[in-house]
């Protein structure tokens, strides 16, 4: 085993482990930002650091300082400590666990050596999510039943009945997308998704299963315990659920857990079907044998962006009241320096590549970068979708949850592996 | 039979609403509209900057409690104690003392308002005969960190001024 391969172990497994927690920050404040934006108000924007507000992303840092320094209190009623304490951890954990299948670019190949862009590098892909995922909503079972609370009962029994529910439509939606596919090996399906269809439309699994993707969607907002599915935490019936005796940094386990779980699965949904890190229209050996178009179109076009980007700062950030020497107008001003000071560095080291190390082992680390980025901007798009569903939609009642699961989507899905079988079949 | 039975034709029964799926993305539609307003441009957030932008306090508005003076800085008030009959939440308490300016017999030598108990109603401004207890200070925002402090004597009640001018409040008292 060589320098590289250790070097690229320790970068997928940190890319694995550390992007959906940095992820949880970037969807909290997404999720509060974006709520208040959605109902016409601002959402948290005060809380700064020396003046700096960051958009309101240092109400993050100011929340996690709450919920270390408050009181772990287990209440002196509950009998089987071990299973309360271990429940967060087990929600944790299988969110955490499940991002570890999920390829991030393509194969990278360097200096002859082929190198699988996922956590761990496992053949069963997609399985081992269904496993691991069914295996999450134990934590809140156990979450509910130790903390011998009636509201933490029923929530619990409610998670595990709509995650029964919902598996199967799950399942019986992957089971088509299985028969176009033909691996269950996600960086497999995702070389797959960079063909083309008839010639011009990506092969996306959104156009090759336009019923399975709206299934699949909602079973996944139903796993994840997510509005308009979060009866297990209905606050206006059952309190909080499962997590009502849970405090401090044990909550803040189970909540953490719900993010890592949100960006978990709409990591999977864009892998299985928005093309995973497939640029449209750009497959991987079009990218590599173009690469240094390809820089140089991305030399062209941040300065473009940074431009409206930080024009649309400038405008948005300042008090709307009348404030002398407004503070925020220089906190703005500071983040338009900083920006483009990150352009130059970018624009430099583009030029540094193009004129040392364009061709070789650079254009395939080049792309492959590009291609996380682009899975991390669909991915990020995704979880929007989910934040802009709970804002959106109120909570369905517990038997429309049931009904909707049993009798329209598991037929729906039925019915989509028929169709797609035969179309499977008669073409071949 | 008498009253006549009009039947009211029930909606959301089509097969497109049964569906959902129409309803879900009209109405997501209309959310991403007002998020993509906002995020284009936050002046137009329907939200007041608060502790830098104060709301307007109209004149009827019931606010922080204050006994009024004669135009000589004598109290007005004669410890009659049909505001603290009258209040609702029992949280005046006036205890009335012998008074010797030749204004009235008796003047209150305390006179406590809870302002925890008080529930603004402002039965104690239209049962005092001699105008002598208003509720138009202008304060909205009654905030402590002791129980001890949020009982406000004669004092305070006293030395608050009115937060409108005189016709302006008779406008709205009127």
């Amino acid at each position: 085993m060589s320098a590289l391969d250790l070097l690229m172990i320790l970068l997928r497994i940190a890319f694995g482990a550390f992007v959906p927690l940095s992820f949880v920050a970037v969807l909290v404040w997404m999720e509060r930002r974006g709520a208040g934006f959605f109902q016409d108000r601002a959402g948290p924007n005060r809380c700064n650091f020396m003046g700096f507000r960051a958009a309101g992303l240092i109400q993050n840092l100011a929340d996690g300082v709450k919920l270390i320094f408050k009181e772990d209190v287990v209440p002196g009623h509950i009998k089987h400590k071990f299973y309360f304490i271990l429940a967060p951890m087990l929600v944790f954990f299988t969110a955490m666990l499940c991002f570890a299948v999920i390829p991030f670019a393509d194969v990278l190949t360097i200096g002859g050596r082929d190198y699988v862009m996922q956590a761990v590098p496992m053949d069963i892909g997609i399985l081992w999510f269904l496993a691991i995922v069914g295996f999450g909503v134990y934590g809140i079972i156990l979450a509910g039943w130790s903390s011998h609370n009636k509201y933490g009962v029923l929530g619990g029994l409610r998670a595990a009945a709509q995650v029964i529910s919902y598996e199967i439509p799950m399942g019986l939606a992957l089971v088509s997308l299985l028969a176009i596919y033909g691996t269950v090996n996600l960086t497999e399906m995702a070389q797959y998704q960079g063909q083309l269809l008839f010639g011009f439309i990506p092969m996306w699994g959104v156009f090759l299963q336009p019923l399975g993707v709206i299934i699949f969607i909602i079973a996944a907002f139903a796993e994840t315990n997510r509005t308009p599915f979060d009866l297990a935490e209905g606050e206006s019936e059952i309190v909080a659920g499962f997590h009502i005796e849970y405090s401090a940094m044990k909550f803040a386990l189970f909540f953490l857990g719900e993010y890592v779980a949100m960006f978990v699965s709409s990591a999977l949904i864009v892998t299985l079907y928005f093309g995973s890190y497939q640029i449209p229209w750009l497959a991987t050996e079009t990218l590599v044998a173009h690469a240094k178009a390809v820089v140089i179109m991305l030399m062209l076009v941040t300065p473009v962006i940074t431009y409206f980007f930080t024009g649309w700062i400038k405008k948005n950030n300042r008090s709307h009241y009348h404030r002398p020497n407004d503070p925020r107008v220089r906190e703005a001003n500071v983040y338009r320096v900083l920006l483009w000071m990150a352009v130059v560095l970018l624009e430099v080291v583009l030029i540094g590549y193009l004129i040392f190390a364009a061709g070789g082992a650079a254009d395939r680390i080049i792309v492959a970068l590009l291609q996380v980025v682009t899975f991390l901007v669909k991915t990020t798009m995704m979880c929007f979708v989910y934040i802009w569903v709970r804002w959106t939609l109120p909570r369905f009642r517990y038997d429309q949850l049931q009904k909707i699961g049993w009798e329209k989507l598991m037929p729906l899905a039925l019915l989509n592996i028929f169709i797609t079988s035969a179309v499977i079949v008669s073409f071949g | 039979m008498g009253a006549k039975v009009r039947v009211v034709e029930r909606k959301g029964r089509t097969f497109l609403e049964h569906l959902y799926l129409v309803e879900v993305a009209k109405g997501m539609f209309v959310t991403l509209g007002h998020f993509f307003r906002n995020l284009m441009d936050n002046s137009r957030l329907y939200v007041r900057h608060y502790p830098e932008v104060q709301p307007e306090i109209p004149s009827r508005w019931r606010g922080r409690h204050r006994l009024t003076k004669h135009d000589d800085g004598t109290v007005k008030c004669v410890a009659c104690f049909m505001c603290q009959t009258n209040c609702p939440s029992n949280c005046i308490m006036i205890e009335a003392g012998e008074r010797h300016d030749d204004k009235s017999e008796k003047l209150p030598v305390r006179f406590d308002i809870d302002l925890l108990e008080c529930i603004y109603c402002g039965y104690c401004v239209e049962a005092c005969p001699m105008d002598a207890i208003r509720m138009d200070t202008g304060i909205f925002s009654v905030t402590s960190d002791n129980r001890g402090s949020m009982v406000i004597g004669l004092e305070e009640l006293l030395d608050t001024p009115g937060a409108f001018e005189e016709q302006e409040y008779q406008k709205g008292a009127r």
